[in-house]
């Protein structure tokens, strides 16, 4: 019994150091090759395309990018990514805060739960962007609007995911820690808290990417700042090169935001894996 | 020592009257040191009871006292060990064995070592850092085994402990277990399904009949202490279990 732990042990440490040992290049080829081919083969048919339709809203991918370059030569790129920003973190971390203390109460007491499981999941499904005129009505043309409107784009799935992870805590673990005199403190930060863990990080990354959606949404009605302001003005113009060169600029927030969430998560999950 | 008098539990109770009875008069008593085994055919309520004395959920008739205190709840002199093992998946086996202690309030430095310590006796030294996932069923239960004495109680509740773990991990469990008590007596209640556990082990058997579940009969075992595998050629051992086994046939045969 020991020893056939020990020989799987053994086994796992000597893969370890090859994989680590392979130069850092060569490792990410052979671990993303398929991302890097995809995504170079996406760029060139878009080029091609591009080219050959000579269509007015698909500018070829190498004019996209000169637009892009130049955005970010001149500055306005930094300014604009700055206050979009801004809006997404507080929004967000509002989002997250809420969502989890909500996901909780929802997921520990059932009644809290059967109150606000109608309204909760009412929110969750209405397209958050119906609420941007009564946010405006509310808060006028200030961050305050951008940022309830990222609010009820990324709360609601994190308070659902959050709920549910608590209730689906194994009830063995519970009981175990009451056995031991766990006060309902005590079973909520070291049980319900931790065991619960990798599917409110599951919640969390489906908040964040609409958090960013909220972002360029909100900004895009009700904002004269941000990205989703600036996609307005030259989407307004007819001006598709730009545009795109914007979306690539989300793109990028979406991608790091979510590779932010999922390098937490691995950290912190590890043990589920 | 532990009393129970004319317990009774119902479930369900709540929905429109028809509950279901659990356990009805149930009297017997485990004296300090004792280790009493409980065997019964499946429904008679053995792990109700077991549950119902580590305080886990409330009895609705009779009395439950641990040295003439009634048991309303959980209690420091108390730990359990469950047939799942229950072990946290995010916690190390340190960090699983300390458990019981950190949350009554002892020294970080004092739990380190009294866990160490009994990592130690149940053959886990080097394991400390390793996730329960990365143990098997075997060592995984002495974890759990391990997390229970760690609070140094005066009474180990074992529920089916040994209950989902192959058999030839079972005898060494076992044997292990007979072991660890046999160097520090400790009052033990033990829930099993296996007659040969019950017998192997038990001071006394306590045998119990289902719907409702009550006590049909407690049982001497009078084999010496300490008890080798040997023990299973004995006389006695063997009639003792057909004897088990006669009733639990009688029980359960009109039903499937």
């Amino acid at each position: 019994m020991k020893q056939e732990t020990v020989g799987k042990a053994a086994v796992k440490s000597s893969a370890a150091p090859t994989v680590a040992r392979l130069p850092a290049l060569r490792r990410f080829t052979r671990e993303n090759a398929p991302e890097v081919l995809a995504l170079l083969t996406g760029a060139a048919l878009w080029e091609v395309l591009g080219w050959s339709l000579g269509l007015q809203w698909l500018p070829p991918f190498s004019k996209v990018m000169e637009a892009l370059a130049q955005f970010v030569g001149s500055g306005v790129i930094r300014a604009n990514v700055g206050s979009s920003l801004q809006g997404l973190i507080v929004g967000f971390s509002l989002a997250l805060i809420l969502g989890l203390l909500l996901g909780s109460l929802m997921g520990r007491y059932r009644y809290v739960q059967k109150a606000l499981d109608v309204y909760v999941h009412a929110l969750f499904v209405c397209p958050s962007i119906v609420f941007a005129p009564i946010f405006f009505a509310i808060f006028g043309l200030s961050d305050a609007s951008r940022i309830a409107i990222i609010v009820v784009y990324s709360m609601f799935v994190i308070v659902i995911n959050t709920a549910t992870a608590i209730r689906t805590v194994d009830p063995s673990l519970v009981e175990m820690a009451r056995s031991f005199g766990c006060r309902e403190r005590q079973i909520f930060t070291r049980i319900l808290l931790p065991a619960s863990l990798p599917l409110v990080f599951a919640g969390i990354r489906l908040g964040m990417g609409r958090a960013v959606k909220g972002m360029i949404n909100g900004e895009m009605l009700i904002a004269f700042v941000g990205l989703g302001a600036l996609a307005q003005r030259y989407g307004a113009q007819f001006d598709a090169t730009k545009v795109f060169a914007i979306a690539m600029v989300v793109l990028i927030i979406g991608l790091a935001s979510n590779a932010l969430v999922e390098m937490l998560d691995n950290r912190l999950t590890r043990w589920a894996g | 020592m532990i009393r129970v008098r004319g317990l009774s539990k119902e479930f369900g109770t709540r929905d429109n009257g028809g509950g279901v009875l659990a356990l009805t008069d149930i009297d017997f008593e485990v004296h300090d040191n004792e280790f009493v085994t409980i065997i019964g055919p499946s429904g008679c309520g053995k792990t109700t009871l077991l549950r119902i004395i580590a305080g886990l959920i409330p009895y609705d008739h009779g009395e439950v006292a641990i040295d003439g205190r009634a048991i309303t709840g959980p209690g420091p002199e108390r730990a359990v060990v469950f047939q799942n093992f229950a072990l946290m998946p995010w916690a190390d086996v340190l960090a699983n064995v300390t458990f019981g202690l950190e949350v009554r309030g002892t020294p970080p430095d004092e739990c380190r070592d009294k866990a160490r310590h009994l990592i130690k006796l149940v053959g886990l030294e080097g394991f400390e850092k390793r996730l329960p996932k990365e143990l098997s069923g075997g060592m995984q239960q002495r974890v759990g085994l391990a997390r229970a004495l760690a609070v140094n109680p005066q009474i180990l509740l074992m529920d089916e402990p040994f209950g989902a773990l192959d058999e030839q991990t079972r005898r060494l469990l076992q044997e292990q277990l007979l072991r660890l008590w046999e160097g520090q007596r400790k009052t033990v209640v033990f829930v099993t399904h296996s007659m040969d556990e019950a017998v192997m082990l038990g001071d006394r058997v306590m045998l119990m009949t289902p719907r409702p579940g009550k006590v049909k009969e407690m049982i001497d075992v009078p084999l010496q202490r300490p008890r080798s595998p040997q023990v299973e050629k004995s006389g006695a051992f063997v009639e003792i279990k057909e004897y088990l086994w006669e009733n639990l046939r009688a029980m359960q045969v009109g039903e499937s």
